[in-house]
Protein backbone atom coordinates (compact mmCIF):
# COMPACT_ATOMS: atom_id res chain seq x y z
CA UNK A 1 0.00 0.00 0.00
CA UNK A 2 1.29 3.48 -0.83
CA UNK A 3 1.73 6.28 1.73
CA UNK A 4 -1.29 8.04 0.22
CA UNK A 5 -3.43 4.94 0.77
CA UNK A 6 -2.41 4.78 4.47
CA UNK A 7 -3.15 8.51 4.84
CA UNK A 8 -6.58 8.06 3.28
CA UNK A 9 -7.22 5.02 5.51
CA UNK A 10 -6.52 7.13 8.61
CA UNK A 11 -8.69 9.94 7.23
CA UNK A 12 -11.53 7.48 6.52
CA UNK A 13 -11.20 5.97 10.02
CA UNK A 14 -11.55 9.45 11.51
CA UNK A 15 -14.75 10.29 9.62
CA UNK A 16 -16.22 6.81 10.15
CA UNK A 17 -15.62 7.28 13.89
CA UNK A 18 -17.30 10.68 13.95
CA UNK A 19 -20.12 9.32 11.77
CA UNK A 20 -20.75 6.39 14.12
CA UNK A 21 -20.80 8.70 17.12
CA UNK A 22 -23.23 11.03 15.33
CA UNK A 23 -25.44 7.98 14.66
CA UNK A 24 -25.29 7.09 18.35
CA UNK A 25 -26.28 10.65 19.28
CA UNK A 26 -29.16 10.52 16.78
CA UNK A 27 -30.33 7.19 18.20
CA UNK A 28 -30.35 8.46 21.79
CA UNK A 29 -32.11 11.63 20.62
CA UNK A 30 -34.77 9.45 18.97
CA UNK A 31 -35.17 7.44 22.20
CA UNK A 32 -35.57 10.66 24.17
CA UNK A 33 -38.20 11.98 21.75
CA UNK A 34 -40.15 8.69 21.98
CA UNK A 35 -40.10 8.93 25.80
CA UNK A 36 -41.39 12.53 25.67
CA UNK A 37 -44.17 11.54 23.23
CA UNK A 38 -45.13 8.64 25.51
CA UNK A 39 -45.21 10.94 28.53
CA UNK A 40 -47.33 13.50 26.63
CA UNK A 41 -49.76 10.75 25.56
CA UNK A 42 -50.06 9.49 29.16
CA UNK A 43 -50.83 12.99 30.44
CA UNK A 44 -53.51 13.88 27.90
CA UNK B 1 -28.44 29.44 25.74
CA UNK B 2 -26.74 26.04 25.40
CA UNK B 3 -28.53 25.68 22.08
CA UNK B 4 -26.87 28.75 20.54
CA UNK B 5 -23.45 27.82 21.99
CA UNK B 6 -23.66 24.41 20.31
CA UNK B 7 -24.72 25.98 17.00
CA UNK B 8 -21.86 28.52 17.05
CA UNK B 9 -19.32 25.89 18.07
CA UNK B 10 -20.48 23.43 15.38
CA UNK B 11 -20.38 26.15 12.73
CA UNK B 12 -16.86 27.22 13.74
CA UNK B 13 -15.82 23.55 13.82
CA UNK B 14 -17.08 22.94 10.29
CA UNK B 15 -15.46 26.09 8.89
CA UNK B 16 -12.13 25.54 10.61
CA UNK B 17 -12.05 21.86 9.58
CA UNK B 18 -12.57 22.88 5.95
CA UNK B 19 -9.61 25.29 6.23
CA UNK B 20 -7.56 22.57 7.93
CA UNK B 21 -8.21 20.10 5.11
CA UNK B 22 -6.71 22.64 2.72
CA UNK B 23 -3.77 23.32 5.07
CA UNK B 24 -3.05 19.60 5.55
CA UNK B 25 -3.37 18.43 1.94
CA UNK B 26 -2.32 21.51 -0.03
CA UNK B 27 -0.27 23.89 2.10
CA UNK B 28 1.82 21.90 4.60
CA UNK B 29 5.02 20.49 3.06
CA UNK B 30 5.65 16.77 2.76
CA UNK B 31 7.95 15.39 5.44
CA UNK B 32 11.28 14.20 3.99
CA UNK B 33 11.66 10.86 5.81
CA UNK B 34 8.07 9.65 6.34
CA UNK B 35 6.52 11.30 3.30
CA UNK B 36 2.77 11.70 2.95
CA UNK B 37 1.94 9.39 5.85
CA UNK B 38 3.29 12.01 8.29
CA UNK B 39 0.11 14.01 7.58
CA UNK B 40 -1.78 11.52 9.79
CA UNK B 41 -0.11 13.45 12.62
CA UNK B 42 -2.38 16.47 11.91
CA UNK B 43 -5.42 14.45 12.98
CA UNK B 44 -3.71 12.17 15.51
CA UNK B 45 -2.29 15.00 17.65
CA UNK B 46 -5.53 17.04 18.10
CA UNK B 47 -7.51 13.85 18.77
CA UNK B 48 -5.03 12.84 21.48
CA UNK B 49 -4.88 16.29 23.08
CA UNK B 50 -8.64 16.86 23.18
CA UNK B 51 -9.15 13.30 24.37
CA UNK B 52 -6.88 14.01 27.34
CA UNK B 53 -8.54 17.40 27.94
CA UNK B 54 -11.90 15.63 27.88
CA UNK B 55 -10.79 13.27 30.65
CA UNK B 56 -9.41 16.25 32.63
CA UNK B 57 -12.81 17.96 32.24
CA UNK B 58 -14.56 14.79 33.38
CA UNK B 59 -12.25 14.61 36.40
CA UNK B 60 -12.99 18.26 37.36
CA UNK B 61 -16.76 17.70 36.94
CA UNK B 62 -16.57 14.53 39.04
CA UNK B 63 -14.76 16.39 41.82
CA UNK B 64 -17.50 19.06 41.78
CA UNK B 65 -20.14 16.31 41.80
CA UNK B 66 -18.61 14.76 44.94
CA UNK B 67 -18.25 18.16 46.67
CA UNK B 68 -21.58 19.77 45.73
CA UNK B 69 -23.72 16.63 45.23
CA UNK B 70 -25.26 18.16 42.12
CA UNK B 71 -26.53 15.81 39.42
CA UNK B 72 -25.62 18.15 36.57
CA UNK B 73 -21.89 17.74 37.28
CA UNK B 74 -22.27 13.97 37.08
CA UNK B 75 -24.04 14.31 33.74
CA UNK B 76 -21.34 16.66 32.48
CA UNK B 77 -18.68 14.18 33.59
CA UNK B 78 -20.51 11.36 31.78
CA UNK B 79 -20.64 13.45 28.58
CA UNK B 80 -16.93 14.32 28.84
CA UNK B 81 -15.96 10.67 29.40
CA UNK B 82 -17.98 9.61 26.35
CA UNK B 83 -16.46 12.32 24.13
CA UNK B 84 -13.01 11.51 25.51
CA UNK B 85 -13.53 7.84 24.67
CA UNK B 86 -14.41 8.72 21.08
CA UNK B 87 -11.28 10.85 20.75
CA UNK B 88 -9.09 8.30 22.54
CA UNK B 89 -10.37 5.47 20.29
CA UNK B 90 -9.71 7.51 17.16
CA UNK B 91 -6.24 8.41 18.48
CA UNK B 92 -5.42 4.72 18.91
CA UNK B 93 -6.82 3.84 15.47
CA UNK B 94 -5.04 6.64 13.56
CA UNK B 95 -1.83 5.95 15.52
CA UNK B 96 -2.09 2.26 14.70
CA UNK B 97 -2.46 3.01 10.96
CA UNK B 98 0.56 5.32 11.13
CA UNK B 99 2.52 2.66 13.06
CA UNK B 100 1.70 -0.04 10.49
CA UNK B 101 3.29 2.08 7.78
CA UNK B 102 6.21 3.53 9.78
CA UNK B 103 7.09 0.72 12.19
CA UNK B 104 5.70 -2.20 10.20
CA UNK B 105 3.37 -3.29 13.03
CA UNK B 106 -0.19 -2.36 13.99
CA UNK B 107 0.68 -2.33 17.69
CA UNK B 108 3.75 -2.38 19.93
CA UNK B 109 3.95 -2.33 23.73
CA UNK B 110 5.60 1.08 23.83
CA UNK B 111 5.09 3.09 27.09
CA UNK B 112 3.04 5.82 25.32
CA UNK B 113 0.80 3.31 23.56
CA UNK B 114 0.43 1.09 26.61
CA UNK B 115 -0.53 3.94 28.97
CA UNK B 116 -3.01 5.23 26.36
CA UNK B 117 -4.57 1.76 26.07
CA UNK B 118 -4.81 1.49 29.87
CA UNK B 119 -6.57 4.87 29.88
CA UNK B 120 -9.00 3.60 27.23
CA UNK B 121 -9.82 0.52 29.33
CA UNK B 122 -10.29 2.55 32.54
CA UNK B 123 -12.82 4.88 30.93
CA UNK B 124 -14.48 2.03 29.00
CA UNK B 125 -15.01 0.45 32.45
CA UNK B 126 -16.39 3.76 33.70
CA UNK B 127 -18.90 3.83 30.82
CA UNK B 128 -19.87 0.22 31.48
CA UNK B 129 -20.41 1.13 35.15
CA UNK B 130 -23.01 3.72 34.12
CA UNK B 131 -25.09 1.06 32.40
CA UNK B 132 -25.40 -1.01 35.61
CA UNK B 133 -28.79 -0.51 37.30
CA UNK B 134 -28.30 1.04 40.77
CA UNK B 135 -29.56 4.14 42.66
CA UNK B 136 -28.60 7.32 40.82
CA UNK B 137 -26.76 8.96 43.73
CA UNK B 138 -24.68 5.81 44.32
CA UNK B 139 -23.91 5.49 40.62
CA UNK B 140 -22.88 9.17 40.48
CA UNK B 141 -20.50 8.76 43.44
CA UNK B 142 -19.01 5.51 42.13
CA UNK B 143 -18.49 6.85 38.59
CA UNK B 144 -16.99 10.08 39.98
CA UNK B 145 -14.43 8.11 41.98
CA UNK B 146 -13.51 5.92 38.98
CA UNK B 147 -13.25 9.03 36.75
CA UNK B 148 -10.95 10.78 39.22
CA UNK B 149 -8.77 7.70 39.81
CA UNK B 150 -8.63 7.05 36.05
CA UNK B 151 -7.36 10.56 35.49
CA UNK B 152 -4.12 9.62 37.31
CA UNK B 153 -3.14 7.85 34.09
CA UNK B 154 -3.46 11.04 31.97
CA UNK B 155 -0.15 12.67 33.12
CA UNK B 156 1.52 9.29 32.59
CA UNK B 157 0.28 9.17 28.98
CA UNK B 158 1.52 12.70 28.40
CA UNK B 159 4.94 12.22 30.03
CA UNK B 160 5.53 8.55 29.12
CA UNK B 161 7.60 9.36 26.02
CA UNK B 162 9.96 11.44 28.18
CA UNK B 163 9.96 9.34 31.35
CA UNK B 164 10.66 5.99 29.71
CA UNK B 165 12.47 4.87 26.60
CA UNK B 166 9.87 5.25 23.90
CA UNK B 167 9.83 4.98 20.13
CA UNK B 168 6.77 7.22 19.94
CA UNK B 169 7.70 10.56 18.27
CA UNK B 170 7.64 13.50 20.68
CA UNK B 171 6.78 16.38 18.36
CA UNK B 172 6.50 19.28 20.80
CA UNK B 173 9.44 18.16 22.89
CA UNK B 174 11.50 20.31 25.26
CA UNK B 175 14.07 21.00 22.53
CA UNK B 176 11.43 22.42 20.18
CA UNK B 177 10.60 19.16 18.39
CA UNK B 178 11.95 20.24 14.98
CA UNK B 179 8.68 21.11 13.24
CA UNK B 180 8.84 23.28 10.16
CA UNK B 181 6.94 26.61 10.50
CA UNK B 182 4.25 25.61 7.98
CA UNK B 183 3.85 22.23 9.69
CA UNK B 184 3.56 23.89 13.11
CA UNK B 185 0.91 26.36 11.85
CA UNK B 186 -1.08 23.48 10.30
CA UNK B 187 -0.83 21.45 13.51
CA UNK B 188 -2.01 24.41 15.64
CA UNK B 189 -4.89 25.11 13.21
CA UNK B 190 -5.94 21.45 13.41
CA UNK B 191 -5.84 21.55 17.22
CA UNK B 192 -8.08 24.65 17.14
CA UNK B 193 -10.50 23.06 14.63
CA UNK B 194 -10.82 19.85 16.62
CA UNK B 195 -11.49 21.92 19.75
CA UNK B 196 -14.76 23.18 18.23
CA UNK B 197 -15.74 19.67 17.14
CA UNK B 198 -14.93 18.34 20.62
CA UNK B 199 -16.89 21.15 22.32
CA UNK B 200 -19.93 20.67 20.05
CA UNK B 201 -20.07 16.91 20.68
CA UNK B 202 -19.58 17.41 24.43
CA UNK B 203 -22.37 19.99 24.69
CA UNK B 204 -24.78 18.02 22.48
CA UNK B 205 -24.33 14.91 24.64
CA UNK B 206 -24.59 16.95 27.86
CA UNK B 207 -27.84 18.52 26.68
CA UNK B 208 -29.27 15.09 25.84
CA UNK B 209 -28.36 13.67 29.25
CA UNK B 210 -29.72 16.79 30.97
CA UNK B 211 -33.07 16.48 29.14
CA UNK B 212 -33.27 12.76 29.87
CA UNK B 213 -32.59 13.38 33.58
CA UNK B 214 -35.21 16.16 33.68
CA UNK B 215 -37.78 13.85 32.11
CA UNK B 216 -36.90 11.13 34.66
CA UNK B 217 -37.41 13.53 37.55
CA UNK B 218 -40.78 14.80 36.17
CA UNK B 219 -42.05 11.21 35.78
CA UNK B 220 -40.72 10.29 39.23
CA UNK B 221 -42.44 13.33 40.83
CA UNK B 222 -45.73 12.43 39.13
CA UNK B 223 -45.53 8.84 40.36
CA UNK B 224 -44.66 10.04 43.87
CA UNK B 225 -47.62 12.46 43.92
CA UNK B 226 -49.96 9.77 42.61
CA UNK B 227 -48.89 7.47 45.46
CA UNK B 228 -49.40 10.21 48.08
CA UNK B 229 -52.93 11.08 46.91
CA UNK B 230 -55.77 8.95 48.29
CA UNK B 231 -57.21 6.47 45.88
CA UNK B 232 -60.29 7.80 44.04
CA UNK B 233 -63.62 6.52 45.39
CA UNK B 234 -65.15 3.89 43.16
CA UNK B 235 -68.88 3.36 42.71
CA UNK B 236 -70.36 0.49 44.63
CA UNK B 237 -71.33 -2.28 42.32
CA UNK B 238 -73.74 -3.90 44.79
CA UNK B 239 -76.12 -2.34 47.29
CA UNK B 240 -74.95 -4.72 50.04
CA UNK B 241 -71.38 -3.42 49.91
Amino acid sequence: MSALAWLMAANAALWIGFGLYAARLASSQGRLERRISQWEADNE
Amino acid sequence: MLHSKIAISALLGGLSLAICQWLVFAWAPEEKVMGLVQKIFYMHLPLAWWGLVSFATACAASLLCLIRHDRKYDLFSASAVETGMLFCTLTLVTGSIWGRHSWGVWWTWDPRLTTALILWFIYAGCMALRSIPMPEHRKASLCSVVTIVGFLDVPLVFLSARLWRSIHPSVFAANGGGLDMQMAVTAIACVAAFFFIWLSLLLIRYRQLLLSARLDSIIFEQLFKAEQEPAPKTKKLYASE
